[in-house]
């Protein structure tokens, strides 16, 4: 039996955005799964097992950083990367409470943002 | 100065206590005036307020660093009757322009320069203050008569504001120096000139010392533009009153006014610091607008072109089969290899689903870029106008152009509902009354963050415009956090701001005011804290044959 493909969570309001970003890790061998919002991704976290998490910022509701706080507090250790347009907008304090392993751009480079996902998964 | 004058004067100094020797600076500066000024230093507020309520000094110097004591210690100075002087922070012309706003005589600039420029500008208000006091109230002696006579005249020829006094055949009898310098002409040469000459192209009526002359009336601080000796245009402030003589019979008019250029050129910065500001919030919003479909756009065309790679690897081996399947001589082995490699191929690079997924991505593609095409729309609509004529002008075009701009940043957060009526168009000048319709929905929508921050809120902006009269009536509400009367009482004061350093320049609704006040009209507000502000502008619907 092969191994389980490891699972990642894209959580975007944008929903073309969560096809653009399926469409470019389509070929990197996870298992994708997509939220609209961070309640929706909050829900998935509670059901299902996942080995990371790219998050939008800018949400109605409840915004990315707020979302991966969320999961920090919750003791969770599974990665986080979260998507902005404005990553110098977000002071370094907040990112360590949020957990947040690494910081992408938006819009993304395809080959930064594949490299970014495998060397978190690697960790 | 010197101590011969025979009168002692008293100066107050506030500022806060500081140790080392600039300390010591302001206070040394002022010893130089000589042992006839009385010193009095205090570094309490509460002390020196009550000082200056006792009304018993006769100039008060106050510190910048008092903070925001310092305005309410210069405002005690004011109802006393005290002058002022202010030491400002070198360079922060903000704050020179406020202190001169609220009153102070004069502002000096803290640096290498400040004990000179403190014992100078002291000792221009020390000359006055002697002066005032060494002329005893008039008794009726001669000496006393010539005393006040001579002291007015002093008064007169040293005020900053021009003075003209005309005759009953509005020829000038008097022009102190400062109006011969503001209207550029020679010492003497503006006696015996027709008021007329000044006024560019007016109609008699608008000419106000005339009107003086004439009806009596009186004004006070009315704009108007006077030409220069060289034919150039000033803008001025001018106050007429009527000269009667000891019968009450009208001879002449006294005209006083100061030249309001550097005031104007101020006037005008601040409006293009504030328009700046704005322009950098609207820029913020429409380019996180744009972020997200240039995100999938960008995205999809690198993916794309991975696609295109794939379905070249299909067609070159299409290109074999044709050829294997084209030769003269069929070779059933080579075409079956040939078919076999292409279906390997297919399979290989998922061309079934890369053909669908193709079509889904330039889809989602064209959609993004529509998007963008209708941000860019809305932007040409909320710059139509951007003139610096009156133009003719549909409110409700204008406040939905700009609330659909500003819409872009605060749509996760907030629902816009909108009740326009029927309007008449308006005389005004368009791109300025965009600019208080931005401001106000930005103030609004930052009042619903800050309210949001703090309990769990549906954001809610009301626009309603309405017809009354001879008026256009434009309400913007918002469900935010309110504010409270100290706060309301403030609001339209020039650089007063709750927001964080960096968020407001507390020019905005200074601004607004003025804007909306140019065109005739006013502007309102009513806010209950924890329940929401409401903006009320009323502007007159103008004349349009002006614009002909």
């Amino acid at each position: 039996m092969s191994e389980p493909l490891p699972v990642v969570l894209l959580v975007d309001d944008e929903k073309h955005i969560l096809s653009a970003l399926s469409r470019s890790l389509r070929r990197e061998g996870y298992e994708i799964l997509t939220a609209g919002s961070a309640d929706e991704a909050l829900q998935l976290l509670s059901e299902r097992q996942v080995d990371l998490i790219v998050s939008d910022q800018k949400m109605p509701g409840t915004h990315g950083i707020a979302f991966l706080t969320e999961v920090e507090r919750g003791g969770s250790r599974v990665p986080r990367i979260l998507l902005t347009g404005w990553p110098e907008e977000i002071p370094q304090p907040e990112i360590a409470r949020a957990g947040i392993t690494a910081l992408l751009p938006k819009p993304w480079d395809d080959a930064e943002l594949k490299s970014t996902l495998r060397s978190c998964l690697a960790r | 100065m010197n101590a011969a004058s025979g009168v002692t004067v008293h100066l107050l100094i506030a500022e806060p206590f500081q140790e080392g020797p600039a300390a010591t600076s302001t206070s040394d500066a002022l010893r130089r005036l000589g042992p006839a000024v009385q010193l009095e230093l205090h570094h309490e507020v509460r002390v020196a307020a009550a000082a200056l309520r006792g009304r018993h000094a006769d100039l008060a110097v106050l510190d910048c660093r008092l903070g925001d004591d310092l305005w309410s210690l210069l405002q005690r100075a004011g109802e006393g009757a005290t002058p002022a002087i202010v030491v400002g922070e070198a360079g922060d012309e903000a704050f020179a322009l406020r202190a001169f706003r609220a009153g102070a005589a004069a502002c000096v600039a803290r640096g290498p320069a400040l004990a000179d420029e403190l014992s100078i500008a002291a000792r221009e208000q020390l000359q006055w203050i002697r002066r005032i006091k060494a002329s005893v109230p008039p008794d009726g002696s001669k000496e006393n008569v010539d005393n006040v006579s001579r002291y007015s005249r002093h008064v007169i020829e040293n005020m900053n504001s021009a003075v003209l006094v005309i005759d009953r055949d509005a020829m000038v009898s008097y022009a102190n120096p400062t109006a011969e310098r503001v209207l550029g002409a020679g010492p003497g040469e503006l006696t015996r000139r027709d008021i007329r000459d000044w006024f560019p192209g007016a109609a008699p009526g608008d000419v106000l010392p005339l009107q003086t002359l004439e009806n009596g009336t009186c004004f006070r601080g009315v704009e108007t533009v006077l030409t220069r000796a060289d034919g150039t245009l000033i803008p001025t402030g001018i106050s007429c009153a009527p000269l009667v003589d000891a019968k009450g019979i009208r001879e002449g008019a006294v005209a006083i006014f100061q030249d309001l250029t550097e005031i104007k050129q101020l006037q005008r910065q601040v409006l293009q610091t504030e328009k700046m500001a704005s322009i950098g919030q609207l820029a913020a919003g429409v380019a996180h607008e744009i972020n997200n479909p240039m995100g999938f756009i960008h995205a999809n065309l690198s993916q794309l072109t991975e696609y295109l790679d794939d379905f070249q690897k299909v067609w070159a081996h299409v290109e074999g089969l044709r050829n294997a399947s084209g030769r003269e001589v069929l070779d059933g082995q080579e075409v079956r290899e040939a078919a076999s490699a292409l279906d390997a191929t297919i399979q290989a690079v998922d061309a079934n689903f890369l053909m669908r997924d193709f079509g889904t991505a330039i889809r989602e593609s064209l959609e993004g870029s529509e998007r963008i095409r209708a941000i860019v729309t809305d932007l040409r609509a909320f710059s139509h106008q951007d003139t610096a004529e009156r133009a003719l002008c549909d409110v409700n075009r204008a406040l939905d152009s700009t609330a659909h701009i500003v819409w872009t940043m605060m749509k996760h957060s907030v629902v816009l509902t909108k009740q326009y009526a029927e309007l008449a168009p308006v005389v005004c000048f368009p791109m300025q009354l965009k600019q208080v319709f931005m401001n106000l929905l930005v103030n609004a929508y930052q009042a619903i963050e800050e309210r949001a921050a703090l309990e769990e809120l549906r954001g809610e902006i009301r626009l309603r415009t309405e017809l009354q009269g001879e008026e256009v009536l434009i309400t913007v509400s918002d469900n935010g956090a309110g504010m409270p009367k100290s706060t309301l009482d403030r609001i339209f004061d020039p650089f007063f701001t709750t927001k964080e350093v960096g968020v407001g320049t507390g020019l905005g609704l200074s601004t607004s005011f003025n804007l909306i006040r140019n065109h005739g009209g006013t502007l309102r507000v009513e806010s209950e804290p924890g329940r929401g502000t409401s903006f009320e502008v009323r502007l007159p619907l103008g004349d349009a044959d002006e614009l002909l």
